[in-house]
């Protein structure tokens, strides 16, 4: 399995060892969002307009794409420019599954915390990035997210 | 409560129509914000005196921004509930989508709410209260990206803007399904059709049941809730 990596420094390596090398979006999307945006509205929309237009490529290709957030972002827990993007990125792979799974190409999220296991990460993305397989789903890793709101 | 600011965007026609109706009968003075110049024309008929103002402004703009702030400026400078209602639809499947749909629906729906609110904020009295309308279309919706990506948008800046603003402001967001608007009566009626069928309570929303409970969330009745996104969808989502 090869796909795009839009990914934290230090992650390919992690995500190679899983299987999950570095290619194009032809053959996947992993999108993973940037844990230091402000709240800034400019960058805001880059971060959206980037993902729409790799998920645009992955889409036309057939290819299925994760995108991975933090969990304390889904709950607004680290500033409104961060929460908008992750809750706004599920909601867009919820579009995209519904879009997609006639083809049988999935659209998950994948939502993280400080303390998850990097391996465990790594092999969630090699898993949702299989083909056919769950589609439109969050799956959150990690403890943040317990006892909390559904996002 | 008479005399009370609030501001609604997106007011012209619709739900924003009906809200504005809504919290003119709860007593505020609404300030009616849309785009289209019937907005004027609306506010005066449905504030029959002083209980409305119609505003001509593209919230996109630092412009129209700026305006709505002057206008809460020259009543008082107090806003006690602000409706992020405008949106627009751009509906396209992700593969056929242009750089302007995404651009555009993501832009009026979620950054002209953002923006606005974050200059408004200074003006919310302690006590007040920020609605956002979302959409059901968060949960998903087949070919609406740019509107889903949207509309969860404004569900992440609700709790952010809920705790960063409390205890001083309540923020919460509303999620409505099929309503009867001037845009879903031009729907296909074999569309329209197979979601009200698809809808448990077999029928749209009225904008009133809408405004309704956007009222509720502007009220003290509702003092003790934020954070939170209310979907008014006649049971579809199960």
């Amino acid at each position: 399995m090869q796909s795009y990596l839009r990914v934290a420094p230090g992650w390919p390596e992690r995500l190679a060892r899983a299987g999950v090398e570095a290619g194009t979006t032809a053959q996947g999307l992993v999108f993973w969002t940037d844990r230091t945006l402000g709240d800034d509205w400019e960058d805001v929309l880059a971060e959206m307009t980037e993902a729409f237009v790799l998920s645009r490529e992955a889409a036309r290709a057939g290819a299925p794409v994760v995108y991975v957030v933090d969990s304390a972002d889904l709950l607004g827990r680290r500033g409104t420019g961060k929460a908008m993007v992750a809750a706004g990125l599920l909601s867009a792979a919820r579009d995209l599954a519904q879009e997609t799974v006639r083809a049988g190409i999935p659209a998950n999220v994948l939502a993280t915390d400080e303390t998850t296991d990097p391996g465990t990460v790594a092999a969630w993305i090699a898993r949702l990035l299989d083909r056919p397989g769950t589609t439109g789903e969050l799956i959150r890793l990690g403890s943040t997210h317990l006892a909390r709101a559904l996002p | 409560m008479t005399g009370r600011i609030a501001v609604v965007t997106g007011a012209g026609r619709g739900i924003g129509r009906a809200v504005s109706a809504r919290l003119v009968e709860d007593g505020y003075h609404v300030l009616m914000v849309d785009r289209d110049l019937t907005v004027v024309d609306t506010a005066a008929n449905l504030g029959k005196g002083s209980d409305t103002t119609g505003l001509v402004a593209d919230l996109f703009t630092d412009q129209g921004r700026e305006s709505v702030a002057e206008a809460v400026a020259h009543r008082g400078g107090e806003v006690w509930a602000l409706v992020n209602n405008a949106g627009i639809i751009r509906d396209a499947r992700l593969v056929k989508m242009t750089d302007q749909d995404f651009a555009s629906v993501v832009g009026v729906n979620l950054g002209a709410s953002y923006l606005l609110t974050r200059r408004l904020i200074p003006h919310l009295a302690p006590g007040s209260a920020v609605v956002s309308l979302s959409s059901r279309s968060y949960l998903g919706s087949f070919g609406q990206f740019n509107y889903a990506m949207s509309k969860g948008g404004l569900v992440g800046m609700t709790r952010a803007l809920a705790r960063e603003l409390a205890p001083q402001v309540r923020c919460n967001a509303v999620a409505p399904g099929l309503t009867e608007t001037a845009m879903t009566r031009s729907m296909p009626p074999e569309v329209k059709e197979m979601l009200v069928r698809s809808t448990p309570l077999q029928r749209a929303a009225q904008p009133s049941e809408i405004a309704d409970l956007i009222a509720f969330l502007c009220s003290d009745r509702s003092s003790f809730i934020t954070g939170q996104v209310i979907v008014i969808e006649g049971g579809r989502s199960l």
